[in-house]
């Protein structure tokens, strides 16, 4: 009897202890590193602006294998052009009055632009006196649309001066042709025309007579964007004049880099690029850590939808994603195209923490453009073949 | 009595104890073997599993039984099912019993265009509908070619979705012949499917106060909350859309539909995937579907665009164009 107390208690004993041992419970004792709450005020180290004094300074909170916490929702709306204007010179940062004085009135005129504003959504193809985007009616007011101040006087911030570098010769020839711009800046050269691109839509072209004359005969002439064929989310992440948002999510051997109207997924394994064979709508990234900063390399663009009209089989976008501080990401993306610019450029472009969630997409399921434009289109040609013969 | 008899009386308990010891040590704090192959780096399994492994080893594996396996875990310790998956069943053409068939056209097709035959992944064989329901999916069946795009929804009033491109919704996504890809974080799963770039996001931390409970608009493919019970990922699905079909066949829901699905990782290559569909719309009953999910193993693997929509434009809108084909 007192043998088989002594067993079933050390037995009773070891069954404690080896419990207690397993992993599962020694990591749920750990402290967690997740958190993105902030702990300081941003030090805003790139805009060089200094810290305030009386907090702990912040440190980047970490994922379980160490590497910066990206994870969460975002806003990349701008007001801030895409090129330096004139007036700045050689300056890359405004005063602080001028920050707040550029934001101040791009909030106003993005809400509500007055005949002669410039809206800078980083978008210079925007025109606020465009038939097709009134932002009266779309955009969002100030307190909604989620663009903060930002004290750089460009998105370009490389070369120097601020602006996009030359195309090259071989690129000015080549014609791209008044093909769609889409609302992230690729030039689709599905749906073509020769003509002047107006309102940023392929489809339409300058009667030369204050109007557009739409071509819209078959699906294609309306280009990839309006068709809903190019999904959105990048590369680069670039806002058009809504739906600037998107998500982070984050493993130890991937990233989904989620927009609006589209998706990435990078392996973060080291795995290669595709071969050449490849091209795909978004390219095919692959990602990697260089110290705390998350890089993106995309290659295997398809020669139909390229940024900016670039060559897709020497296009590389390079992306860079640092977060400086509890509710802003640095996200600086390089263009590199030797076929097509002079040399590679870069832009630096905030993405500031915002609310969630984000709501699904459904872009080709609820396209009533594609069918309005091309009905419009063919009502409009009945009507001008039913005029008499005589009247022609 | 001699010396050694207590002596050896006491020993008993001291063996018991130590041989206790070294078993519960070796079958606890040692993973069991079975490891997701992809980055996780195999270990050798225990004595015991290294023992019911070569007597088990000697027999093939028998269609649809596994042997006991516990997923390797997450560093927040949860049943790891990150990776790229896949169906293979046909379900996506009819998710009862169906026999080949030639398909749309065969004239032009031929076998490129024909549809293999199957069985089904119902249990009980049967979809319960009500009587009306089971006429409107007959209907949906005849016209489910039938592709007239308006300017409304009345787009979505016939024609199957898939032939459109469409999000295919929960859960044909899942068994659509196309893999998908299972990212897991802590606060959120997402499933991107290669299938027209279609993407799910799970919700799975119920004390994250910005995000709706409930669905805050319905969608194509709903809003889904999850959580693990034991070894098995819960989704619970609900504010869809009633455009989706869940195959070729006709088979659809309304906006009352309720999806609860569980995934189970019961191999290091295998999900066993169950859903269990709820539409009192639509059904008499609740009622389940199940099939084994693959984990697609070549070396690299990754989704390749199916954007699909660029290959539907003029089946969409080639009534408008200028020059309709007849």
């Amino acid at each position: 009897m007192n043998n088989r107390w002594w067993i079933l208690s050390a037995a009773l004993g070891v069954v404690l202890a080896a419990v207690l041992c397993l992993p599962r419970f020694a990591s749920a004792q750990a402290p967690s590193s997740t958190s993105t709450k902030p702990t300081g005020i941003s030090a805003g180290a790139k805009s060089k602006t200094p810290p305030a004094s009386n907090t702990k300074p912040w440190t980047v909170p970490r994922t379980p294998d160490g590497h910066p916490d990206l994870h969460g929702y975002y806003n990349f709306l701008t007001v801030t052009p895409m090129e330096r204007p004139a007036k700045y010179g050689n300056r890359e940062f405004l005063t602080p009055e001028e920050t707040q004085e550029v934001f101040r009135t791009g909030l106003q005129s993005a809400f509500e632009p007055r005949d002669g504003d410039e809206v800078h959504y980083g978008n210079e193809l925007f025109n606020p006196n465009s038939v097709d985007y009134d932002p009266t009616t779309f955009g969002l007011s100030p307190w909604q649309n989620g663009i903060k101040p930002n004290p750089r006087t460009s998105l370009v911030v490389d070369p120097p001066d601020g602006h996009i570098p030359p195309r090259t010769t071989a690129a000015q020839s080549a014609r791209v042709l008044a093909a769609e711009v889409t609302a992230s800046g690729n030039i689709n050269l599905a749906g073509s025309r020769a003509g002047t691109v107006v309102q940023g839509h392929g489809y339409v072209t300058d009667d030369h007579n204050g109007g557009g004359i739409v071509h819209a005969d078959v699906p294609l002439d309306l280009g990839y964007g309006t068709t809903c064929v190019s999904p959105g989310g990048g590369p680069p992440i670039f806002p058009a004049e809504y739906n600037a948002d998107m998500y982070i999510l984050q493993t130890h051997d991937t990233v989904v880099l989620q927009g609006v109207n589209g998706y990435r997924v990078i392996p973060l394994d080291g795995r290669a690029h595709f071969s050449a064979n490849f091209h795909q709508w978004q390219g095919n990234g692959v990602g990697h850590w260089e110290g705390d900063t998350l890089v993106v390399e995309t290659t295997n663009f398809r020669p139909d939808d390229t940024y900016r009209g670039a060559n897709a089989k020497t296009l590389k976008i390079t992306e860079r994603f640092t977060r400086i501080s509890a509710d802003t990401i640095e996200y600086k993306f390089t263009i590199d195209d030797p076929a097509t610019w002079t040399k590679p450029w870069s832009v630096i472009l905030p993405l500031s923490a915002e609310k969630g969630p984000m709501f699904e997409f459904a872009c080709s399921e609820d396209d009533y453009d594609a069918v309005n434009i091309l009905a419009g289109a063919r009502a409009a040609e009945k009507k001008t073949s039913e005029v008499p013969i005589s009247q022609k | 009595m001699s010396r050694s008899q207590p002596n050896r009386a006491r020993d008993i308990p001291a063996v018991l104890f130590v041989t206790a010891v070294a078993l519960f040590l070796l079958v606890t704090v040692n993973p069991v073997a079975g490891q997701a192959p992809a980055g996780a780096g195999a270990k050798a399994p225990t004595t015991t599993e290294a023992a019911r492994g070569a007597a088990a080893a000697a027999k093939a594996p028998t269609a649809g039984q596994f042997r006991p396996y516990k997923a390797p875990r997450t560093p927040d310790g949860k049943p790891d099912l990150n990776g790229i998956w896949q169906a293979f069943v046909t379900a996506d053409i009819d998710v009862q019993d169906h026999d080949a068939q030639a398909g749309p056209h065969p004239d032009i097709m031929g076998a490129y265009g024909a549809w293999p035959g199957g069985q089904g992944i119902v249990e009980g064989g049967e979809i319960p509908y009500k009587p009306e329901a089971l006429a409107k999916k007959k209907e949906n069946a005849e016209k489910r070619m039938l592709v007239n795009i308006t300017s409304d929804d009345h787009r979505h009033d016939t024609g199957d979705p898939e032939l459109k491109c469409y999000t295919p919704g929960v859960p044909r996504a899942n068994y659509m012949p196309f893999p998908f890809q299972i990212i897991q974080g802590p606060d959120r799963i997402m499933i991107a499917y290669e299938f027209a770039r279609s993407l799910r996001t799970v919700y799975m931390n119920a004390n994250d106060k910005t995000i709706p409970q409930e669905p805050p608009a319905d969608t194509w493919m709903g809003w889904s909350s999850g959580h693990f019970e034991g070894d098995t990922l819960v989704v619970d699905s609900k504010g869809f859309l009633p455009y989706t079909w869940f195959d070729r066949a006709g088979d659809y829901h309304s906006d009352a539909l309720h999806v609860v699905e569980r995934y189970t990782q019961v191999s290091p290559y295998h999900i066993m995937y169950e859903a269990t569909i709820e539409d009192p719309n639509v059904f008499t009953r609740p009622w389940k579907m199940s099939f084994p999910l693959y984990r697609r193993m070549e070396k690299g693997i990754q989704l390749v665009d199916f954007n699909c929509t660029e290959f539907v434009l003029d089946l969409l809108y080639g009534q408008y164009s200028k020059y309709p084909k007849k």
